[in-house]
């Protein structure tokens, strides 16, 4: 049997790291922490003190207060619930949202949403590198705008934006700011979060815990603004009705404290695996970074390789798992709006390759898949007209 | 890992193969003929090497999705030896079935078509 492919689409989603694996484990059988933490029994007692110990856990990854913490089912439904919440319950008094073009659909289809439900909306566009100037934020923003919703870390090319700066721009102006937190977190220092956004949206996949649970950070001033999108027992302060999973919170959590251990010796390594990355490709001619090279996020890299079909290349790379931009809209076939919003033409937006590592990518992983993409690229060259 | 293959077997061989694909150095008995282009998504040139009638030989080169290259590389396979009269087999819905081709790309085997008619166009009535 030969060799599984090198992983190389922990942007997508990451493995579970076996030590949260073994901390869910134990949220799951009769033997174990099953009990629903909103009951009175000891059953119930057990689950809730897990759940507790695990929103502490959260929470400290942001440098936010526990009960800042509202359980979700992922970085979606927190996106949406900070995004769709809050404008739904100021309808009457802000109806104007600033957001960017490069943002994740996470945040740009509830918005659009809101446009359609008749919220005015300014879609900023980013400078050729990704970047979105501050200044430019504070520039769309009106006396009636309601939020700006700018992400950390994007998604495809790892762009780092200025959130500290962007935070005192809408605090000086009276204005709520939703950071998309997914991509940051357990790469970057995220510490300091909360002292910069109302509404930080993240979840337990991209950082080695499990796929189905995710929070967001609600600063307590922002609490008033907000209503729930979905009604039920009124779980999580009443934002977020539904069973809470323990299990789920439980792997959150232990994920969270391993990021917040580990993540600065992870990131360290993770950018120096990068570099060695792009210094591989880069020994073909025609190949164009989409990612800043000397900042962004250490765990993406993002490449267009001129004069090759994004699907070919990614059907050719039998032995690389990458993704064409997003692999959240990659099924549609279209090339990446992020990269056309950037100025790539189609054609390189089409050609482009999203390498993105994780805690155990290693040296060998990185030679293995460069030497793949070169020879597939070259392949598929020599065939073009 | 077992993971099911989007491509078809059929596709999947011809893709990794691509044995067809290059071009003739021109000469008196070469014609060509293109269609589509990059910014489309989808360019496919075929170069066909003729022998009195018949055509003696078929390259192509192409830029495309896994299923452009594999039927643009089993056509030229399938060329040779054919006559002006019918010098490819069947048609676009043909080259679908066979590669199982999804139904949203029958468009870029449109383009493929298109590249054989051109050549055929450029294909003199007579040949010495």
């Amino acid at each position: 049997m030969g060799r599984s492919p090198v992983y190389l689409d922990n942007a997508a989603t990451t493995a579970v790291d076996p030590r949260v694996a073994a901390a869910m484990n134990e949220c799951l059988t009769a033997e174990g922490v099953f009990g629903n933490p909103s009951a009175a029994h000891a059953y119930g007692r057990e689950a809730a003190r897990r759940v507790a110990s695990a929103r502490r856990e959260v929470a400290a990854i942001v440098g936010a207060d526990p009960a800042s913490i509202v359980f979700t089912s992922g970085a979606t439904e927190a996106a949406n619930l900070a995004l769709l919440g809050s404008a739904r319950a100021n309808a009457d008094r802000r109806r104007h949202l600033v957001t960017a073009r490069t943002e994740h659909r996470a945040t740009l289809d509830p918005i659009r949403q809101l446009e359609k439900e008749g919220f005015a909306v300014t879609w900023l566009t980013p400078d050729r590198a990704g970047r979105i100037d501050p200044g430019a934020v504070r520039a769309a923003l009106r006396p009636d705008t309601l939020y700006a919703s700018i992400m950390h870390v994007n998604n495809e090319t790892g762009m780092v934006q200025d959130i500290a700066a962007i935070g005192q721009v809408c605090r000086e102006a009276g204005v709520l700011y939703h950071c998309d937190l997914a991509q940051g977190i357990g790469k970057l220092p995220t510490t300091e979060v909360a002292r910069h956004v109302d509404f930080g949206s993240f979840t337990a996949h991209k950082i080695h815990g499990p796929k189905g649970v995710g929070a967001l950070y609600v600063a307590p001033g922002a609490r008033p603004w907000l209503r729930p999108i979905m009604y039920g027992g009124g779980q999580e302060q009443g934002l977020r009705s539904g069973t809470i999973p323990t299990h789920q919170v439980v792997g959150f959590g232990r994920a969270c404290a391993i990021a917040l251990a580990e993540g600065a010796s992870d990131s360290a390594r993770m950018r120096e695996l990068r570099g060695a990355l792009w210094r591989a490709l880069a020994t073909l001619p025609d190949v164009l970074p989409n990612s800043a090279l000397d900042e962004g996020s250490p765990a993406i890299l993002n490449v267009s390789f001129a004069g090759v079909e994004g699907e070919s290349l990614v059907a050719g790379l039998t032995d690389v798992a990458v993704s064409t931009g997003s692999a959240c809209n990659s099924a549609s076939g279209e090339p990446s709006y992020v990269l056309r919003a950037l100025g790539r033409d189609t054609e390189l937006a089409q050609a482009s390759l999203r390498f993105s590592l994780g805690r155990w990518t290693t040296l060998d992983d990185i030679e293995r898949a460069a030497q793949a993409v070169r020879r597939e690229v070259t392949r598929l060259r020599a065939v073009a007209p | 890992m077992n993971a099911p293959d989007p491509l078809s077997p059929l596709t999947r061989a011809s893709f990794a193969s691509l044995e067809r694909a290059g071009r003739f150095a021109d000469s008196a008995g070469v014609v060509s003929g293109e269609a589509g282009s990059p910014a489309t998504g989808t360019h496919v040139r075929f170069h066909l090497r003729l022998a009195g009638s018949r055509v003696a030989e078929a390259r192509f080169q192409a830029y495309g999705c896994p299923h452009t290259l594999a039927v643009a590389n089993w056509l030229a396979g399938e060329m040779a030896g054919r006559t002006r009269e019918a010098p490819w087999p069947g048609a676009p819905p043909d080259w679908a079935a066979r590669f199982e081709v999804p139904v949203a790309k029958l468009g870029r085997l449109l383009v493929i078509e298109d590249a054989l008619r051109a050549c055929l166009a450029a294909w003199p009535e007579t040949v010495e």
